[in-house]
């Protein structure tokens, strides 16, 4: 579970800085940030499933 | 298009000198570059989010990188996350000159949190570098 919410942490530090810098308006920036946030989420658990299954 | 409209249309706009000072600060010290083209919020967003980063990678006993850990070719590899490290400007040369954070003893790596840490580390440098580049387009006139 930690590692969960570090990664989620890192997810929304990242997510800010990116949405803040692009697009114009509030509203952009908003759904930019929130989707970079998402992408960060789902990529890495993806990544974490399919890393589980390679034996190393 | 005649060559003198081409010539017209090509010419850029020179950078203000004050735009290198604020990119130079927004490095030095995370935020200010913001705090200097009166930006305050995003200055306390973006900045904090770098002061943040770095600290909660001390908290979790995380390790920056300088050239005085590796040994012949090793030693070059210690440049690409000693560059995302020293993003963070003066927190990064403090702990530096203060020898706080870079212990590589296997104590400190053995917490559960040092990978965590390193990581927030490196990024709170990378992030800093995008909060200037944000801080110095602003100053140049390029984005609000």
């Amino acid at each position: 579970m930690r590692h969960f919410l570090v990664m989620c942490l890192f997810a929304a530090m990242a997510s800010v800085v990116f949405g803040a810098m692009a697009k114009d308006t509030p509203r952009e920036r908003w759904l930019y940030g929130l989707k970079v946030f998402a992408q960060f989420i789902v990529i890495g658990l993806a990544l974490a499933w399919l890393l589980y299954f390679i034996p190393w | 298009m005649v060559k003198s409209e081409r010539l017209q249309v090509e010419r850029v706009e020179p950078t203000p000198g004050a735009a290198w000072l604020v990119g130079i600060a927004a490095w030095f010290l995370p935020g200010s570059g913001h705090l200097m083209v009166k930006k305050w919020g995003r200055a306390a967003l973006m900045g904090g989010v770098v002061w943040f980063c770095f600290f909660i990678g001390l908290a979790m006993g995380g390790h920056m990188f300088d050239l005085s850990t590796g040994q012949g070719s090793s030693a070059l590899l210690q440049v690409p996350p000693m560059i995302a490290d020293l993003g963070s400007g003066v927190l990064y040369i403090v702990c530096w000159l203060i020898g706080y954070g870079f212990a590589d003893d296997p104590a400190q790596a053995a917490r559960a949190t040092y990978e965590y840490g390193t990581t927030f580390l490196l990024i709170a440098g990378l992030l800093n570098y995008l909060t200037m580049l944000d801080a110095f387009d602003m100053a140049a006139g390029r984005h609000s």
